[in-house]
């Protein structure tokens, strides 16, 4: 029966979710689209640091591989204009393409992670950032430099998921545009990346992976190839930010360099600690919470009591989220130390606790 | 149990199936009076967007740029705002984050009939395809040329580049460059820098003179690595397009190192606040601003008005010519495009975009240099440029030199 109950609510779930278009208005779906991508490469940095034990502050990096890595294979070349250059191909496959470089450049990054460890493999990780910001700032004839780059909109079997072809889609007397569209393009890929990277973590890989976290002499023993996991850690983490990285170019329409700074780094981080490191659900958690509180405080400010009109002076709502954001990472470390994770299981299981006590 | 969660189900595919939730109001082509109205535009309100950095790493200048929007819209409400309509203003801080600002931008965007301000050119870029589609006016608040031509966006005076061209000229006029001096030029990565070195780099090739280039990125504000290089190509003149802090390094460390030679920024490298570092005195004897926004010593109607309206408002407050003045300006241009579409009789869109495009002769008092003339995308809607000097004793403490001015290479110059 538990069975089946959950195979319903994970249905119910699903079509609340597939819904939702009809009743959002732009900014929540915006918003939540913004959140899909950074669950999906929230994921990928939990696989990484929480289940393989390997820190790393260059997540940004992979996700802007993502991101600029499709809206470069798929561009169109614009005959005469200045504009970046790009390949031309087909929507899915630039999407697959933009996968696999970004999982190329942790495969290529992974021998530096095999000889660095903990926050000295963070140091290392750090200066991709960097480099990554110099390139996109410089490489203009793919990057657009600080103009960015306009990302060619997703397609597949003739299907645009933009405002046009097919024009005026309506559903239920709802305008379907670009927004409505992607919405379902972003379920998708964050349900395939929540399935997949569940079944990695209780899969053999992610059990030597844990082993090699807890203690890499001791998984040698037990005959797991050490670099072999850490480097295939990388790939894999790096592939699901690029896969984060598409969805959000593909939210933006546009992407500019300060979009995947340091600070995007360290917003996966706290992600994944809310969450609890090493859970997938938790890091889908926090990556929702993380991305969303800023936006829905700025959109509530003007109806907040306490905070400040923008512009009038006074604690206004974007400084209000940051002391939030700052309390919620104190909150955690303090009283959850397993993070949104850790709750969930001691709430799940308090219940039966009580009973067998009873 | 699982009773229940058919129950679960059930209600969830009926609230899915029962929908008529949002669209269908889209609020455009309705009419107040005879009047065509659409989006941000009602029978008695006008609601314009927003878009300052309050939190990020512009704050301090976008809290200026509120207090100048906030000061010319309060007045002209008082006055009985435009076409018998109040001003309202939809902000939303954009922390100088490309992502905040695409989601503030759709929340707001059904709402407002323009975009009275938008701080930053990645944010600008970012928002450019949505801008677009929605065909409203977008004041940007730069001055780069890169964003030319473009239909939508609405600059306040010249750019960088031709602020770099005037600067070399007036190099050459006033401070005795001649053909074959070497001159620095100190600049950010990205638009504003790089912008003002195309200007700088066409005219050192027009008069034969070398450009020693030193670029930096924000972050760096120790400028003691750009001085010896300057001072080993053995500049004659400096010109700088990068912020306050580093103006302040640059002086500072020029001074103490004996390299005596004048320095020309773009307007972005002014504060009044420089005037209280150590750097005051070398900054009031070698540094001159180039920019289309007033210095707020110029003694015009405009800025007069202004600086009468900022001291009685906010008694406690800086203005400066490139926040609080430049948001003024922007505003007088927004009202000038909304007033011009109500005596159209169409207060959507693309009325008031239209009536934005026929702007010509668009005088601010002096506010920005010259007549503003809006009827070619492909151009800035000035060529003008006031050139100041630093003053410990004028107001915003820049010292015009004379009145609005523009070298002939500037005229010349195609983007």
């Amino acid at each position: 029966v538990s069975r089946l109950l959950r195979g319903g609510l994970v249905a119910g779930v699903a079509v609340l979710l597939a819904a939702l278009p009809i009743y959002l208005e732009s900014f929540w779906l915006q918003t939540g689209l913004f959140a899909m991508g950074a669950v999906i490469a929230a994921i990928g940095l939990t696989l990484l640091v929480g289940v393989a034990g390997q820190l790393s502050l260059g997540h940004a990096f992979f996700v802007a591989v993502g991101a600029y890595g499709y809206s470069y294979l798929a561009g169109q070349e614009v005959p005469g204009a200045d504009a970046p250059a790009g390949l031309g191909l087909p929507p899915v496959l630039a999407l697959l393409g933009a996968v696999a470089l970004a999982g190329l450049a942790g495969a290529l990054f992974s021998p530096i992670a095999g000889r660095v460890r903990g926050i000295y493999l963070g140091l290392a990780s750090l200066g991709l950032v960097f480099i990554g910001q110099h390139i996109l700032q410089n490489a203009t004839g793919i990057t657009g430099g600080y103009e960015g780059v306009a990302v060619e909109p997703f397609r597949v079997f003739g299907f645009s998921f933009s405002n046009t072809d097919p024009d005026d889609l309506t559903i239920l007397g709802v305008p379907y545009g670009q927004l409505e569209r992607l919405w379902y393009l972003g379920l998708v890929l964050a349900a395939v990346a929540i399935w997949y990277g569940r079944n990695l973590v209780r899969s053999r890989p992610g059990r030597a992976l844990a082993a090699v976290r807890d203690g890499e002499i001791a998984a040698a023993v037990m005959g797991v190839d050490v670099v072999r996991y850490r480097a295939a850690a990388f790939t894999v983490s790096s592939m699901y930010a690029g896969l984060g990285g598409v969805l959000t170019a593909l939210a933006f329409g546009r992407i500019v360099p300060e979009s995947f700074g340091f600070l995007l780094s360290v917003d996966y981080l706290v992600m994944i600690v809310i969450g609890g490191a090493g859970s997938v659900g938790g890091a889908a958690a926090g990556a929702v919470f993380v991305t969303a509180l800023p936006l829905v405080l700025n959109h509530y400010s003007g109806s907040l009591p306490l905070l400040a009109e923008p512009g009038s002076g006074g604690v206004g709502a974007s400084e209000f989220s940051r002391f939030v954001y700052g309390a919620a990472i104190v909150a955690v470390l303090l009283f959850a130390r397993d993070g949104l994770a850790g709750l969930a299981r001691r709430a799940r299981r308090s219940p039966e606790v009580k009973e067998r006590l009873a | 149990m699982s009773r229940r969660l058919f129950g679960t189900v059930a209600v969830a595919l009926a609230l899915a199936v029962a929908a008529c939730g949002k669209g269908s109001d889209d609020g455009g082509g309705a009419s107040g009076g005879d009047i065509k109205t659409g989006p941000g535009a009602t029978k008695d309100a006008i609601t314009l967007g927003y878009l300052p950095d309050l939190s990020g790493v512009f704050a301090p200048n976008g809290k200026s740029m509120m207090e100048g929007a906030n000061l010319y819209w309060d007045a002209k409400n008082k006055n009985g705002g435009i076409c018998g309509r109040q001003i309202k203003l939809s902000t939303q801080d954009t922390g100088y984050d490309p992502q905040k600002a695409v989601a503030a931008y759709q929340q707001m965007s059904g709402d407002v009939i323009g975009l009275g301000l938008v701080l930053g050119s990645s944010i600008t870029s970012a928002l450019l395809p949505s801008v677009k589609q929605d065909g409203m006016f977008l004041n940007f608040a730069g001055w780069t040329s890169d964003i030319l031509p473009n239909e939508n966006v609405a600059i306040a005076g010249t750019t960088y580049d031709i602020e770099a061209i005037n600067a070399v000229d007036f190099l050459m006029h006033e401070k005795g460059i001649k053909e074959g001096d070497t001159i620095g030029h100190l600049y950010f990565e990205g638009d504003y820098g790089e912008n003002a070195l195309k200007g700088s780099k066409y005219a050192a090739d027009k008069h034969g003179l070398k450009i020693v280039e030193q670029k930096i990125t924000p972050a760096e504000t120790d400028m003691t690595g750009q001085v010896s290089a300057f001072r080993r190509a053995k500049v004659k003149a400096i010109l700088f397009s990068a912020a306050p802090p580093q103006a302040a390094s640059l002086a500072g460390i020029a001074a103490a190192q004996k390299l005596d030679v004048p320095i020309v920024a773009n307007g972005p490298g002014w504060t009044p606040q420089l005037l209280t570092t150590p750097a005051a005195g070398a900054l009031a004897a070698n540094y001159y601003v180039v920019s289309s926004m007033a210095p707020l010593g110029l003694d015009t109607d405009g800025v007069k008005k202004f600086l009468d309206a900022y001291e009685q408002k906010y008694p406690k407050g800086t203005p400066s010519s490139n926040g609080s003045l430049y948001a003024y300006a922007g505003a007088e241009i927004a009202d000038a495009a909304l007033t011009k579409a109500c005596e159209n009789k169409d207060l959507t869109r693309k009325g008031v975009l239209d009536a934005l495009h026929s702007l010509d002769g668009l005088d601010t008092g002096g506010v920005v240099a010259g007549k503003l003339n809006f009827t070619d995308p492909a151009q800035p809607p000035s060529r003008l440029v006031y050139i100041a000097k630093v003053s410990k004793d004028a107001p915003g403490g820049l010292e015009p030199l004379g009145d609005a001015q523009t070298a002939a290479d500037a005229e010349a110059y195609a983007f």
